[in-house]
């Protein structure tokens, strides 16, 4: 299967005067990715994405947009088609929100009643309330604006969604739950995003892709984990500690999963001879079914192996084999528990995740 | 007290003169304002994309309207002739600069994020400055033209030199015959016309914003 490419950019260079800003950056974007331009202050993040709507037209190289090279296009038609969240938010002050959301439909000579159901629909998507639609944007907090910025670019549903530091403005909570919006919106959309950010973590968690500019140039560009395992003592210093712990989040839990735990049938008894009981202190008690009824200390087993259903020990709440590695050690660290059950949607135990091995799976992959 | 009667009683005695001054004056001066308006605006709009030029433009403004008003009317009477024609385009001329200058400032002012977000959805130029600029320049932009306005309503006085029948008429008429009331008469309704027009514009500025803001 080819993957289809909305966003390529070909050695593209940006100068102003004789000042190179971006110097031969090269990357394509699949559909339906959320690929992340991040760096440090002034690096070329926002000149790179106005490059791709021709905000600002770039010095060489070609850029194409669904494959095909923008400077063929009609810049204002492009800048329709592509969604685009500003780095300052940039609300029309003097119009509502309404009015702000349906900007591009009222450039586009769109009916009114249009204009206002599409409104009323992204606000809610944005996950603000109706009643915001009359207000203006001074009488929104700064985190309802970046909504409205969200809200703004989807309004003429467009493939391609460019978002400069779209959580920029707010505090780190609201900036986390903005992220977790984002990306349960982007389970249903599925839009191309370039997502611009100079936030490690906010990159590890929305990114699919991220690249890494420096001084213009793109010097490192890969997956989270790919990221995490560059050898460039740049990035390693630009990646920092926090973001580690994000990293996890994009590995999903089953790889740390303990294949090899004993297990005893309810019906059946422990065989203490057992190789596989060596280092362990509980055995799983399962059903039929392949549920898990609960664990028994190895301790507290009769001599000749077996056991009655009062020594069994309830599981704790598990978690589900959907959640990331990170959601997992969460999960732990907020329980007090080394380890965590991993259970399914139809109650099926899938095993269980040690804290060790969640940590163990992170040293391996910075090998 | 005997005075204040003696002067309603000359005030009413000289009613019909007093309210053809005061239509033509309005008229003149409202001519003045809006043609002000409809040159300098464009042109500020045309400076605002061109600052470097434009300050020259509005420098050569400046120069017009330090030229004192007498001397403006004496300047364009040779070839514009006496009566309203000479009037009128003084007005416009001093018009300018305050217009002019507010304009390129108001454009020029507006929050760069918010002309970009616009042109990022794809506003067109023309978009762009209906929607956006102009919007967003209007408060500063009225500003100048209720400036003008009050303005205008003055220098139309000085018209009556060049023959333009304004309430300067019963001004100047009073001045030369050491008249009092003759001055108050033409005076008064000079100041309560300045004053309207102020307040109607700011009328007007607020209809334009709901307009302007729903459009
Ligand atoms: N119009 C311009 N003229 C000259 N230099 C410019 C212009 N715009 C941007 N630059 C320079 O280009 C470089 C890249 O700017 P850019 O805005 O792309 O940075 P950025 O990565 O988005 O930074 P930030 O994280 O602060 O938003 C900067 O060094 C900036 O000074
Ligand atoms: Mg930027």
């Amino acid at each position: 299967m080819t993957r289809e490419i909305s966003v390529e950019l070909q050695n593209v260079s940006k100068y102003y005067g004789t000042e190179k800003v971006v110097d031969e950056v090269s990357f394509s974007v699949e559909k339906g990715e959320i690929f992340v331009l991040i760096g440090p202050s002034g690096c070329g993040k926002t000149t790179t994405l106005k490059m791709i709507n021709q905000l600002i037209p770039h010095t060489s190289g070609n850029i194409l947009v669904n494959g095909v090279d923008v400077t063929k296009l009609d810049a204002v038609e492009l800048r329709r088609s592509i969604g685009y969240v500003i780095q300052y938010i940039g609300l029309l002050p003097h119009l509502t929100i309404q009015e702000n959301i349906a900007f591009v439909l009222k450039l586009t000579k769109k009916s009114k009643k249009e204009q206002n159901e599409r409104a009323l629909e992204l606000v809610e998507t944005v996950g603000l309330q109706a009643n915001y639609l009359k207000r203006y944007p001074r009488e929104l907090s700064g985190g309802q604006q970046q909504r409205v910025g969200v809200a703004r670019a989807l309004a003429a549903n467009p493939d391609i969604l460019l978002m400069d530091e779209p959580f920029g403005a707010v505090d780190p909570l609201t900036r986390e739950q903005l992220q977790n919006e984002l990306l349960r919106l982007q389970e249903s959309i599925r839009k191309t995003i370039v997502f611009v950010t100079h936030d490690m973590q906010e990159a590890f968690k929305v990114g699919s892709r991220i690249g890494i500019l420096r001084q213009g140039k793109l010097v490192c560009l890969g997956t989270p984990m790919e990221i995490v395992r560059s050898e460039d003592e740049f990035v390693k210093n630009f990646i920092g500690q926090g973001a580690l712990f994000e990293v996890l989040d994009t590995i999903p839990v089953l790889r740390a999963i303990e294949k090899d735990i004993p297990i005893v049938s309810e019906k059946g008894k422990v065989d203490l001879s057992d190789e596989k009981l060596k280092g362990w202190e509980n055995i799983f008690v399962t059903n039929d079914h392949g549920q898990c009824l609960g664990y028994i200390s190895l301790d507290s087993l009769n001599q000749d192996g077996t056991f009655s259903a009062g020594q069994i020990e309830p599981l704790p709440a598990g978690c589900s084999p959907e959640v990331s590695v990170k959601q997992a050690v969460e999960e732990m660290l907020w329980k007090g528990k080394t380890w965590l059950p991993v259970i399914s949607e139809d109650e099926g135990f899938k095993g269980i995740v040690l804290f060790s091995s969640c940590a163990d799976l992170l040293a391996e992959d910075r090998r | 007290m005997e005075g204040v009667i003696g002067f309603f009683q000359y005030f009413w005695d000289i009613r019909e003169m007093v309210a053809v001054l005061t239509v033509r004056h309005a008229w003149m001066a409202l001519a003045g304002v809006v043609l002000g308006t409809l040159t300098a605006v464009p042109m500020g709009i045309l400076i605002s994309r061109k600052p470097k030029v434009g300050v020259y433009v509005i420098d050569f403004a400046g120069m017009l309207y330090t030229i004192p008003s007498l001397a403006l009317l004496g300047f364009l009477l040779p070839f514009l002739g006496l009566g309203w024609l000479p009037t009128i385009t003084a007005l416009v001329i001093y018009s300018w600069l305050p217009v002019l200058r507010n304009t390129v400032t108001g454009i020029l002012g507006v929050d760069p994020a918010a002309k970009e977000a616009a042109k990022g959805m794809g506003a067109t130029p023309y978009q762009l400055l209906m929607n956006v600029e102009l919007p967003l320049a209007l408060p500063v932009i009225m500003a100048a033209i209720r400036t003008v306005a009050v303005l205008t309503v003055g220098i139309t006085v000085m018209g009556a030199l060049v023959g333009a029948r304004g309430l300067g008429e019963l001004i100047f008429q009073g001045i030369s015959m050491m008249d009092n009331r003759t001055i108050l008469a033409g005076t008064i309704p000079v100041s309560i016309m300045a004053l309207s027009f102020d307040q109607l514009l700011g009328l007007l500025e607020r209809k334009l914003k709901v307009v302007t803001s729903s459009a």
